[in-house]
């Protein structure tokens, strides 16, 4: 016995599957999360004002940045939260203490202009059905090219990050017959605030000393962005200033005459200044404002030979800094690119229609994925009992339980990974790719234990005959499930390649070490 | 006594086997007229609905509400109440158990959902027929436009038959022979095809869910026949009658484990999305004991016949 547990440990199939369920644990990252963690922070709210960062997306849900006590009461759930905040009176100032720090927020208004949810105790991301919130399915009114599509993405983006939303995914989806779609999620925000957002018009102004002289639309007729008319000025290029780079970019933006007439018309009474620092005189007085929905989201130099000149032809040029040069040149086109998406927003005249909305409500969500989690380990634990009445050896059901545990915990590791989003669809194919999976076992079990072959090949000529069986029905499956991933609006997606990935680590991963594991426990 | 029923027992298996054995064109009838009568069915349905299946609102366009609920209720007469406000409408009200106690309410319409007028109606109405105040419970909503279910399922279709192209491809490149490879596709085929009719007769409306359900039958249906056909194509031990039969042992284990815990995951599930998967894999399954174990080992044995006449023993 001694001697077969040995064998089972040193051998490399079953190395294999323990470093996948180990690496697939890591990934997953259960903890003892205390506190409601940060969905959102509210743009000019107290909270904003006091500091506290807007929570970038791609952070695996265990590292948010959670409330943990506030007054040095500790908050423990959602509804403890809202109590302490609504208990604190308006003009009040109060402590919120979190995992990256301590604020001092100063309560102006009844809503502190926090957003939060149960502290996540996985890494695991729950799909919207599971977890509540709403997803607009959106489809252009006209067909759009790729780099119109992504214009759009873009500028949604530059918009919704402008109301402080930022637990959101916006993509793009195709259909085979070409159909485009754009696919918007929101955690935890109702309908109504999303087609709200979604249906207001993306306003665009640029002001100059509260003047507005154009707007998003039929004032800037062309914004460039190709690559030999954007990007780092080449005449300015890139320097170091102590520990610090800097590069310019700059780009030329084409106004209409209407819109250069209103500019010349701003600028003339204004004066060129002149810089001590540089010791030249270059811009003028006043900058040129943007505003993004009547909020303010950046402003420009003007150049001192635009003063009172109706060009049409306006060079834009900005600057970003890093702590070498490729930072430098990274940030500098990060921040060309966030400018050029402000200034086409709204000159791109596309209509969106709302084709599907989803809105479901985090009770229901809840109660789903209990019911579902409970669903999967009876379905698991059913096919262990079946397999051991039929085969009455507890070495066979046990491993084959034990595969699909795994299978499990390395589909749910891949997707905290990849950052999937675990819905009601990518459960099916969970319970699927093990189904499936359960069918290879028994073709191992059968091949190399039972049956007239039993005495005649040798154990790996066994093996061998059990995975042709095995290879062959998983290509079917793969092949069968591609044209899926590509179909209608992804509906369906999450369900292809949870299936796709499922069965394809069946094969290559649990299968081998389940026949490892028969050989030598059995053979 | 005892001895004498056990001895029939013997005899009937005996003969059930001969059956199986030697009559098996004749038994191909079985899984054929099963097709027939299904496509029969699918016929029917496309000539008096115009569609062949019954399309629920994720397929149609419409509206679903899902409201959390734990009172029993009488559904047809719900429906009846929210159908009188909508007389133009198709309404659906279905229920939501776990463990077979009420956990919700279901109601799906067909109205435009984009019209807030249109849906605040339904929302009133719903509340007045379950006598409780929405604006108090938290409900889900889902909308569909009418276009995009019209465009999912019409790709879903192309899916499909690519899907079937590619299987087919995939068998056919392995055993370089025609007819076990379309023998493995058309049993995949009857699977659905039958499954599709008895959904119909339940007179269940299938959703983007149920589509997805029917491209998983396929994993399920070749698992069986891939089996099957190795070991009767490529195996030399035993006579090919032994084959099958050791097939038949190995793919009834696999059939019999699947549809047990589907069993148990339907008892259990709240998720419409998976009730219904389960229940087309269900029907799906059972009729791949016939078209595996009936349909595709008669025309394996045809075939191997075929070949034995021309001097080729498998």
């Amino acid at each position: 016995m001694n001697y077969k547990i040995r064998k089972l440990i040193t051998n490399w199939r079953i190395i294999l599957l323990a470093l996948f369920i180990i690496i697939s644990l890591i990934a997953i990252h259960p903890a003892l999360s205390k506190g409601v963690a940060i969905r959102n922070v509210m743009t000019n709210s107290s909270a904003s004002i006091a500091g506290i960062p807007q929570p970038k997306p791609n952070v695996q849900p265990v590292q948010r940045e959670r409330i943990i006590s506030l007054n040095n009461a500790p908050i423990d759930d959602v509804e403890s939260y809202y109590k302490s905040t609504a208990s604190i009176g308006v003009n009040r100032t109060f402590q919120i203490k979190t995992t990256k720090g301590a604020y001092k927020l100063a309560k102006t208004s009844e809503d502190i202009g926090l957003r939060v949810y149960e502290a996540p105790k996985t890494n695991i991301r729950k799909g919207l059905d599971l977890q509540g919130g709403t997803r607009v399915l959106l489809q252009p009114e006209v067909k759009l090219s790729q780099f119109d599509m992504s214009v759009l993405i873009d500028n949604m983006k530059e918009r919704l990050n402008v109301y402080g939303l930022s637990d959101i995914v916006i993509k793009d989806a195709n259909d085979l017959v070409g159909n485009q779609y754009i696919v918007v999620e929101i955690a935890g925000a109702t309908e109504e605030e999303i087609k709200d957002l979604l249906a207001r018009q993306g306003k665009f102004e640029a002001k100059i000393g509260n003047k507005t002289v154009f707007r998003g639309g039929n004032d800037i007729v062309y914004v460039a962005r190709s690559a030999n008319e954007a990007g780092i000025d080449p005449s300015a290029g890139c320097s170091a200033s102590g520990s610090q780079w800097f590069c310019r970019f700059r780009f030329s933006i084409t106004l209409s005459q209407e819109a250069a007439q209103r500019q010349a018309d701003a600028t003339k009474g204004l004066t060129v200044v002149y810089d001590p620092v540089s010791g030249r005189s270059d811009y003028l007085s006043e900058k040129l404002e943007l505003y993004l929905d009547d909020k303010k989201v950046d402003e420009l130099n003007i150049g001192a030979d635009l003063k009172g000149e109706a060009i049409t032809q306006i060079a834009i040029s900005g600057s970003g800094a890093g702590a070498n040069n490729q930072e430098a040149i990274f940030n500098s086109l990060q921040n060309m690119k966030r400018l050029q998406t402000i200034l086409i927003t709204g000159s791109l005249p596309v209509k969106l229609d709302i084709v599907k909305t989803d809105a479901i409500s985090p009770v229901l969500g809840e109660g789903f994925v209990k019911n579902a989690i409970l669903m999967s380990l009876l379905a698991i634990a059913s096919v262990a009992v079946v397999i051991g009445i039929r085969y009455r050896k507890m070495l066979i059901a046990i491993p084959i339980l034990i595969t699909m545990l795994s299978e499990v915990i390395i589909l749910l590791g891949v997707a905290a990974f990849i950052g999937w989003n675990i819905d009601m669809a990518a459960i099916a194919g969970i319970l699927v790719a093990i189904g499936t999976g359960v069918d290879d076992q028994i073709v191992i079990t059968d091949e190399t234990l039972k049956g007239e072959t039993a005495n005649v090949y040798n154990w790996k000529e066994k093996v061998k005959r059990a995975f042709l069986i095995i290879m062959l029905a998983y290509l079917t499956v793969v092949v069968a499930m591609t044209p899926l991933i590509f179909a209608g609006a992804g509906l369906l997606k999450g369900f292809a390649i949870t299936t796709i990935i499922g069965a394809t680590i069946g094969v290559f991963v649990t299968r081998p070490a389940y026949s490892a594991f028969v050989e030598i426990m059995l053979k | 006594m005892e001895q004498k029923n056990t001895e029939q027992k013997k005899s009937i298996k005996n003969t059930l086997f001969e059956v199986y054995d030697k009559k098996y064109k004749l038994l191909l009838i079985i899984p054929f007229i099963m097709l027939f009568l299904a496509l029969i069915q699918i016929g029917y349905q496309l000539y008096s609905t115009g569609d062949f299946i019954q399309k629920d609102v994720s397929l149609k366009g419409g509206v679903t509400i899902t409201i959390p609920y734990d009172k029993n209720i009488d559904t047809s007469q719900i429906e009846k109440q929210v159908s009188s406000r909508f007389p133009k409408n198709d309404i659906a009200v279905r229920t939501l158990r776990s463990a077979g106690t009420l956990v919700g309410v279901i109601v799906e319409a067909d109205i435009d959902g984009n019209d807030k007028l249109q849906v605040d109606r339904l929302l009133d109405s719903i509340g007045d027929a379950l006598k409780i105040d929405l604006s108090k419970v938290d409900y889900g909503i889902e909308i569909i436009g009418s276009s995009l279910g019209a465009s999912f399922f019409r790709e879903s279709l192309v899916a499909l038959a690519v899907a079937f192209l590619f299987m087919g491809l995939v068998v056919f490149i392995y055993f370089r022979t025609f007819i076990p490879s379309i023998a493995v596709v058309l049993a995949a085929f009857s699977d659905m095809v039958v499954a599709l009719a008895v959904i119909n007769l339940l007179d269940i409306k299938i959703g983007t869910a149920g589509i997805a359900a029917f491209l998983m039958l396929i994993g399920y249906s070749v698992d069986t026949d891939i089996l099957l056909t190795v070991r009767v194509l490529k195996r030399k031990e035993g006579t090919v009658m032994d084959r099958i039969i050791s097939s038949i042992k190995t793919g009834m284990t696999m059939t019999v484990t699947a549809i047990i815990s589907i069993i148990v995951a339907l008892a259990v599930t709240q998720s419409e999305v998976i009730r219904q998967i389960m229940l087309i894999l269900l029907i799906g399954l059972i009729a791949d004991i016939f078209n595996t174990w009936i349909q595709n080992v008669g025309l394996l044995r045809i075939y191997v016949e075929k070949k034995a006449k021309k001097g080729i023993h498998i």
